[in-house]
Order: C-alpha cells, then structure tokens, then sequence
C-alpha cells in the first residue's frame, strides 16, 4: 500500500528561513540550526525539529548559521556586519567578530579551532577561536559578494562561491587561489560531502556535481523549475532539490531520474539538507517555516510512525496523531 | 488513495516566555560549564588541561576526605549575616546543597538535629 509523505512543519520563525545546517551525529543526537531573516536564529532536535532554543543577539536579518560537529558550538552570519559564535549548550553570545558589510556565510573548521566568515565585502576571513582576538587572514579574490564559503580537503582547503558566477578553490597555508570554475549565471548555493570529496552546486535548473579537489564536472541533472539548494544523500543515491516553485524533487543519483516530487511549502525553498544519518531532510522557506520530510516514506524514525494495515481498521488501538489540536485562546 | 503518513505530534515550538536550551536537559547538565570556568572554555592551551584536571581532582578528593573525616567532630561554620554557630557533622548531601548536623548551638537554643543550607555558609573548621 502506497504511503503519502507527511512532512513536519517547525514553526517560530517570523520571516523567509534563508539558511540552515545540521550538525554531525553526537551522544546526544543530532541537532538543526536555522538562519532567519527575523534575526533570531534557532536551534532543534535534528530527528523530531523540537525546538531547543533560540540565538539571541543580532540587530539584522541573519544569512548563514552553522553548528560545529559535536553541536557545542553555534556561528551565524548576519545583515549587522558582524559574525557570531555561541555556545550550543547554554544559548550564550561568544563571541562577536565585526566586518565591514554584511556576511553572508559562516563555516568551522573540523576541530572548531577556526571559523571561516565571507560576505558582502568580498573578502574570505578566516578567525583564528584559540586567539579571537588576533586579527583575522584574509584572502582576497572574488570580484563580488561571497554567497558561501566551506572547507574542504580535511581542512586545508576552502570552497567559496560568489555572485561574480564564480566558485574558487584555495590553499589555506599559501592563501592563493588554486582553481576556480566559472559560470554562466550566478551560483545559488554550494555543498560539500567530506566523504567522497563530492561539491553539490545550483545554478539555474541545474543541478552540478564536482569532485571537491579537482574541480571536475561528475554529471549535472536539471529540474523542472529554477533551483536555489539541493544536498545529496549520505550514501550518494538520491539527491533532494528546492526552488522557486515552492516544491522538494527528489532524484536518483545514478540514473538522475526525477523520482517524487512534494508540495508543502507556501513559498520558495530557500535551503534544504540531509540529516548526518540521512533518514530525513530538512527544508527552509521563503513561508518562514522549516519543514521535515522522510527519505523512506512511511518508515518509523522520530515523529513518523510506521502503521501496518491490520491496525488501521481497530477500534481499540490508540488515535493517531492526523489533525493538529486546538488551541484555546 | 495513498495513505498519509502517521505522525505522533508536532514538532515544538519555541517557548514564547525564554530563549531555551533547558538548564535541566541531560545536555547542558553534562556539557555546561562549572562555576569556575576551566582553560579549557578559552582553549588557552592544549597541554595546561590534563595539570588544570589533575589539580581539580585533587582539590576535590582533599575536599570530600575533609567532609569524612569531620563525621561526629565538632565544626564551627561561619555563615552569612555574622552567624558563627557549632555543631557535630553528621554528613552532606551528594550535591553538597546540605550539611545534616546535631546538637546545633544557636543564640537562642540549641537545636538537636538540624540541616545547615550549604550555601549560606561562608567557611567551616574543625579540629582534627
């Protein structure tokens, strides 16, 4: 019996969600960070979008947020010239590093010992977190606002994309610039999967796969409509795509098939990503909410509860959660 | 007709009265930082941690052998708002939150079985 998606919606934003991250798998699980234009960037349970807590401090619209890998540290980008990092644990204000334009991208490195800040000035940072107060490097280069920046090659190399249609590959130790690839139009948004050296890129309806180190094009895919993210699966068998016509296309990898697609969303998608063990992916929208859709329709994993058809139709097992509740006024 | 999924709630929303991240979840409990912040929380240096952790255990177990070996002694403890007071020790709670002690001499009697609230008392000594 075919199963129909039910995606969570996480509501609390006011405004688009314009970014989001997981973290990697910790102790505790795994948890979701959300960038909002609201400013008030929040943090969730990564397998159920409880709400944890929200980031508290920005004057201005926030463009990218970020959690490091065991989830005890928090970094967002914002529209008030300044990055921040924060403790994931208690909610605190860290740090506050000031720039001189809007940032847009955020990104720790694996051992959260350097964060890598880029934005409106053009200009990659890199901050060193033991001594914060020393000055940041800065890598010089794109002719445009930096859109987004990660590490990559463990590390030792950066990935930036900017609206000058370029995505450039760095050295971090010469902070020269090693390759760059160069397109027709301006780059939406940018993964990168360590395991496997794969970077996900949207252009358009295109959908691009590239080897991280070398810069090569693997295949590109293209979708019905114009694409702004798409992150591919842990085990490289589907990839997920959001655009402009508010809905979530999920493909085959090997085949590009276009396998489903699911509307939910009252506006355009904005960010979307896989879970670290890649059960779930979450989106964000322009609707200002962030939603949660299974990989394996009708599997039980966090919310989402596997019903067999005998226990359908039996009048004494529990009711099912199907309708959300009133709430008295 | 496909099915919808079925789901056992919502996700939770944000707590319209605070920011979050609970004092009280198993996380913060294990993760959040002490009282006294360790070199740790600045990453200052790498190689001070396992001398800053040595010294913190051994702070700690002298403590603890302290609180054992005052078990039916007479401990004077100077408290807040200028009490000075003596008891005999019976014991502390896991938390050190209270002391349980006897014979409790106060100004205006003495009790037989009290609990001193730990944190109103400044210093205790005792003679061993």
């Amino acid at each position: 019996m075919a199963m129909r998606q039910t995606p969570l919606t996480c509501s609390g934003h006011t405004r688009p969600v314009v970014d989001l991250a997981f973290s990697g798998i910790t102790p505790y699980g795994y948890f979701l960070i959300s960038a909002c234009k609201d400013g008030k960037p929040m943090m969730r349970h990564g397998d159920t979008g409880d709400w944890i807590g929200t980031f508290l401090g920005h004057k201005g619209a926030v463009w990218g947020a970020t959690l490091n890998t065991d989830a005890t540290k928090a970094a967002t980008a914002a529209a008030d010239f300044t990055a921040k990092v924060w403790d994931a644990v208690s909610g605190d204000e860290v740090l506050t590093l000031a720039h001189k334009h809007i940032v847009k991208t955020v990104n720790f490195t694996k051992d959260s010992t350097c964060l890598l800040t880029g934005g409106n000035d053009k200009l990659l940072r890199l901050y060193d977190l033991i001594n914060p107060e020393a000055a940041p490097q800065e890598i010089a280069g794109h002719t445009s606002a930096i859109k987004k920046a990660l590490w990559c090659n463990n590390d030792k190399q950066i990935l930036s994309a900017a609206d000058d249609k370029t995505i450039r590959l760095w050295d971090r130790s010469s902070m020269e610039e090693v390759k760059q690839l160069k397109f027709d139009t301006a780059v939406s948004s940018m993964e990168y999967l360590a395991d496997g050296e794969i970077l996900v890129i949207t252009y358009g309806k295109t959908i691009g796969f590239y080897n991280a180190l070398s810069l090569d094009l693997i295949k590109t895919v293209d979708a019905p409509a114009p694409i702004n993210s798409a992150s591919l699966h842990p085990d490289k068998d589907f990839f997920v795509a959001g655009g402009e016509d508010f809905k979530l296309y999920k493909f085959d990898y090997g085949t590009k098939e276009e396998l489903e697609s699911y509307k939910g969303h009252f506006g355009p998608v904005h960010c979307v990503r896989f879970s670290p063990d890649g059960e779930l992916y979450a989106s964000g929208s322009e609707d200002g909410t962030l939603r949660l859709w299974q990989t394996a329709v009708g599997k039980t994993y966090g919310l989402w509860k596997c019903v067999l058809p005998e226990e359908l139709g039996l009048e004494n097992s529990e009711p099912l959660y199907t309708t959300p509740p009133e709430i008295k006024a | 007709m496909a099915t919808p999924v079925s789901v056992l709630r919502l996700p939770k929303g944000p707590d319209p009265n605070s920011r979050g991240f609970d004092p009280k979840s198993p996380r913060f409990i294990a993760l959040c930082r002490t009282s006294i912040a360790t070199s740790a929380s600045s990453e200052t240096n790498a190689e001070q941690l396992p001398i800053e952790q040595h010294a913190r255990s051994v702070l700690r177990e002298t403590f603890l052998r302290c609180l054992l070996s005052m078990t039916n002694k007479k401990v004077q403890f100077l408290m807040h708002e200028r009490v000075k007071v003596e008891a005999t020790f019976g014991a502390s709670d896991i938390d050190v939150l209270n002391f349980q002690v006897s014979d409790l001499h106060t100004p205006i009697g003495v009790q037989k079985e009290a609990l001193i609230r730990c944190q109103d008392v400044i210093s205790f000594t005792c003679d061993s």
